[in-house]
């Protein structure tokens, strides 16, 4: 029994950046976790802490030496070992020599093939302390860090400036040097607070330590719940609830060691302002949790959480307010001003707004928006004119003063300004719905116009940005593509828009002035849209044989590509399905190497086995009533259906010899199973799917 | 007195605009900064001035301290706008190498000018910093108090396209914003500016109408040709300097391309893909101005490194 202690590691820093602080502190975590593995330390559990200004480690029971470990090193042969008169030969004693011994102290290996001299050793495990300081530097050299910076004179690169490193192994400080920082002996508290160094005595008094003695809550989690209790008391303490977005949440969350929460008030007359401007203004410049009250309607509060038990709160809530204030008149002034100048006139303007060197602007954009929403809005139930208004008007709140100060809310402005301009609400909602889903998981679209739209534009931006050859590589996708192709493919499917790929980018490529480019890049667009298709479904939870047996069959209309995809998981749970499975595997492969099957004309006068007659007639049977329910998209009951012919094609591998003497027969035979596998196939190539 | 007048820094007594600058020239006096005057040229921020960007180049250590106005023609609101200036005060401190305890050397001196650092939230928020018309970027911080941006906090990674070693430190204080905070004044024309028992004179009584003409200028009267034709004509002054070694001049006719830019943004007169080729063609020659400075100072022998 070896024994163990507990492990703290303390990185003290300047402040973090809070976007990331927690997955540096997990990553932390992780990489640790996988570094004592390495070197085969075991430990009982690790903790990872994360403030502001500290990612902590807390590792219990971990051995304090690597355990001792067996070494075998191999000699030569036994036969070479000893000359005729047994004594070592020259290899023998340079072995010996070697390792440090007497040739007597080698030992013998007798392994299946043969026996050889060994040395048996152990090796000594080392020092958890001798070790623990390279593991750390490591770990925090894998920490997934976008920039890493340096500072004052150092040769040194991390997340930000590293102000001091504790490390306690049981109760002992680990005096270390880490990315060229000295370890010392104390922990340091809250900036304000406890500004001095802390002595802990023991890791697992860590936490404790810091909390009552020095103002930091360090467990992440424990401070997200507080700060979320706060929130929504201070807010219920106002009649109201507050809206607590979780990512802000987490920033927030990340930019407090001590938070202490507090509610403020602004002018109701903001209130006249889009909700969406207001909440944006209070989450994303101020990081304040907007409050509604039971009708959902926002009111005139906010919530915002300090870093610092102040004295005198009134003072932090007055500065608080004093700061809001300006930015809602900054967007009082915008909204106002947006509203007299109007959206239609920003139209024109456009033309001066370059969409993509070489794909023209952003009016050249918003023309093959209409014109592709026009030319695809004949083949579904579309109200053409609100579609097209929409398309017309989609761009032109980006040049609102609204939307140069809030970007994310482009699309959103649109349309309040629409409607402010008498459109009706389908043009309006359209011009919001274009944008959505914003991000994975996001709600898509609800209105047809507003699908449509959103469809055109990302195929629009596909086939551009593909022409240009800008198409996304490896992790590189500046504009984004995978995610409009992931848009455009859930639209399509989850709001049942049947359309075919094929077709949408055609009709899409030949609104491009670069025709030539747009319309040779519809193949790779296809092929990455294709792809993503491939992601989304093993997202959603399907195995990858199931979209192959869909996706082998090339189609092209993901509504139905989706129905066949369907059909196929639930025939996969058939007891006939693996069986089946095998004997399409089987036919295909008969096909294929018995090469190009001349007639399919199956010749009743040459069936002349049992099994292949019975087959014969049931195929007949089944191709009459599979072929109603392919015209009906119900692949489901096709497949089921087909599942009833597991026997009779059982049957015939069993009794029937495909491949025979008489060429006759076999062509014959070959020309049933060609047969019966366009059966199958008018719903997927089942013999993709795996056992 | 000196002291409790700093204590009760939001009442509504707390510094003047002027004592806030002598408060902190002298804070930064004794941090062996060297108190300099603002350079006398326009600029968009205190950045700029050639005691940042040219002494963050190469491995001469320098502290300095100054006021800088900005000028940023864009942000002008007719001196309608009690938040808002075209032209307004930066101080801004540069240590390098960036000292360890550069943070606490700050919040000291927020206590200086009267900031109770036990009872406002003060926090550091993530910022980091890219000019792209200097060619430069850096990670940091803004500086918030009670939720209002205070400060900018940078530690300088790349000026003019070139690594720093060492890196500078540098902080740049908001003084409107600060002295708002600091007198408990929401509108800034209504800033003491200096205050005795009997007088007490405002900013707005200095810069008021300053705000107004300035504002009809950089919107509506800029003459937009003569702009583009200084703009070129700068940017080949510059050029040739540089091909004369003269680094400095070469970097102020950089500045008033600059300049010349900008009051052009204002106007509205460049369209957005014109904008992005100004940018870096004012880009290139920031990088220039910053080689050209390195060299001169390696043939100097880098006369203020120190053994």
């Amino acid at each position: 029994m070896l024994k163990t202690r507990d492990l703290l590691i303390e990185i003290g820093t300047e402040e973090l950046p809070p976007k990331s602080l927690k997955s540096l502190a997990t990553a932390f975590s992780e990489q640790m976790c996988l570094a004592l593995n390495e070197v085969e330390l075991d430990f009982n559990d690790i903790s990872w802490y994360a403030t502001p200004r500290r990612l902590s480690l807390l590792i219990t029971d971990l051995d304090i030496t690597q355990k001792n470990k067996k070494h075998q090193r191999r000699g030569p042969s036994l036969s070479v070992a000893f000359d005729k008169n047994e004594n070592p030969t020259q290899a023998t004693v340079g072995f010996a020599k070697s390792c440090g011994v007497e040739v007597k102290e080698l030992e013998k290996l007798e392994s299946g093939k043969g026996v050889w001299l060994v040395f048996n050793t152990i090796l000594k495990g080392k020092k958890t302390n001798e070790i623990i300081p390279g593991l750390i530097e490591k770990s925090l050299g894998r920490l997934p860090i976008a920039k890493r910076m340096r500072w004052g004179n150092y040769n040194i690169e991390f997340v930000r400036p590293i102000k001091w490193i504790l490390i306690l192994f049981g109760k002992k400080t680990l005096n270390c040097e880490i990315l060229g920082i000295k370890s010392g002996a104390t922990s340091f508290g809250h900036r304000y607070h406890h500004p001095g160094a802390l002595e802990i005595k023991s890791p697992s008094e860590y936490s404790n330590i810091l909390r009552n003695k020095g103002h930091v809550i360090v467990d992440y989690n424990e401070r997200l719940s507080l700060i979320q209790s706060q929130i929504s008391l201070a807010a219920k303490n106002n009649k109201g609830n507050a809206i607590i977005d979780p990512r802000l949440l987490d920033e927030v969350t990340s930019l407090v060691e001590w938070p202490v929460s507090f509610i403020g008030n602004f002018d109701p007359e903001f209130l006249k302002l889009p909700k969406e401007v207001l909440i944006t203004t209070m989450q994303d410049n101020q990081k304040y949790f907007p409050v509604t009250n039971d009708k959902k309607e926002l009111m005139p509060l906010f919530v915002c959480v300090s870093n610092i038990e102040s004295n005198n709160l009134e003072l932090i809530k007055k500065g608080n307010e004093r700061v809001i204030r300006p930015r809602l008149s900054d967007a009082v002034f915008f909204w106002e001003w947006d509203l007299k100048y109007g959206l239609k006139n920003h139209r024109q303007s456009l033309k001066e707004v370059v969409y993509q060197k070489d794909l023209g602007t952003l009016y050249d954009k918003s023309e093959r928006l209409v014109k592709t929403l026009s030319l695809i809005g004949e083949k579904i139930n579309l109200d053409i004119d609100s579609a097209k208004t929409a398309a017309a008007l989609c761009l032109c709140d980006l040049l609102t003063k609204m939307v140069s100060e809030f970007p994310k809310l482009q699309g959103t402005m649109g349309r309040y300004y629409a409607k402010a301009e008498g459109e009706n609400n389908d043009v309006a909602i359209a011009l919001e719905e274009l944008y959505q889903p914003r991000f994975a998981g996001d709600k898509l679209p609800k209105t047809l116009p507003g699908q449509c739209l959103a469809i055109c534009e990302k195929i629009d931006s596909l086939i551009g940005i593909f022409s240009i050859g800008k198409a996304p590589t490896g992790d590189k996708d500046p504009f984004a593509l995978r995610r409009s192709a992931i848009g455009l493919l859930r639209i399509i499917i989850e709001c049942k828009i049947d359309i075919d790929l094929k077709d949408l980018l055609s009709t899409a490529a030949s609104t491009f002035s670069n025709k030539n480019q747009s319309l040779n890049c519809i193949n790779d667009v296809y092929t990455f849209l294709m792809e993503r298709l491939r992601h989304y479904y093993r997202d959603e939870g399907f195995s990858a044989d199931v979209f192959e047996s869909v996706f082998a069959i090339n189609i092209s209309r993901p509504l139905d590509f989706h129905h066949r995809l369907i059909a196929v998981a639930e025939f996969r749970k058939l007891s006939e399905a693996k069986s089946l499975a095998a004997a399409n595997k089987r036919i295909s492969n008969l096909l294929k190497k018995s090469g190009e099957i001349n007639s399919i004309k199956i010749k009743n006068d040459l069936l002349v086995e049992k099994s292949e007659i019975k087959l014969a007639r049931k195929l007949e049977d089944y191709k009459k009533i599979i072929a109603p329910m392919i015209d009906n998209h119900n692949y489901k009951s096709a497949l089921t259906e087909l599942a009833g012919l597991r026997k009779v094609i059982d049957n015939f591998f069993d009794n029937v010899m495909v491949m025979c003497d008489k060429p006759d027969l076999k062509k014959n035979r070959l020309a049933l199973l060609s047969n019966l596998n366009s059966l199958f196939l008018e719903t997927a190539d089942i013999s993709k799917l795996q056992d | 007195m000196a002291q409790e007048k700093k204590q009760n820094s939001t009442d509504g007594s707390g510094l003047s605009f002027q004592e806030l600058i002598f408060e902190l020239q002298k804070y930064w006096a004794n941090q062996e900064c060297v108190i300099m005057q603002p350079y006398d040229m326009e600029m968009g921020a205190g950045t700029f001035h050639p005691a940042t960007f040219l002494r963050t180049i190469g491995p001469e250590p320098w502290r300095t301290a100054y006021v800088q106005a900005s000028r940023r023609p864009t942000d002008g609101r007719f001196g309608e706008n009690p938040n808002r200036l075209q032209h307004y005060y930066q101080f801004q401190v540069v240590l390098k190498p960036s000292p360890d305890n550069i943070q606490e050397l700050y919040l000291i001196s927020l206590k200086a000018i009267g900031v109770d650092t036990k009872k406002h939230d003060i926090r550091f928020v993530e910022d980091n910093w890219e000019s792209p018309t200097l060619g430069a970027w850096g990670l940091g911080w803004e500086v918030w108090l009670d939720g209002m941006e205070i400060s900018q906090f940078t530690y300088f990674q790349q000026v003019g396209g070139l690594d720093c070693k060492p890196v500078t430190g540098e902080i740049t204080y908001g003084l409107e914003r600060i002295a708002m905070c600091l007198q408990d004044c929401s509108d800034l024309f209504e800033l003491a500016w200096s205050r005795t028992k009997k007088t007490k004179v405002t900013y707005g009584d200095i810069y008021h109408q300053n705000e107004v003409e300035m504002s009809r200028y950089n919107f509506d009267l800029a003459n937009t040709d003569a702009l583009f034709n200084w703009f070129d004509v700068c940017e080949k002054e510059s050029q040739k300097l540089i091909e004369e070694g003269l680094s400095i001049p070469a970097y102020e006719m950089t500045m008033k391309a600059s300049h010349s830019f900008n009051l052009l943004d204002a106007r509205s007169a460049i369209s957005v893909t014109e904008r992005q080729r100004y940018i870096l063609r004012i880009r290139s020659l920031s990088r220039e101005v910053a080689r050209s400075y390195l060299e001169s100072r390696e043939k100097l022998g880098f006369p203020l490194v120190k053994n």
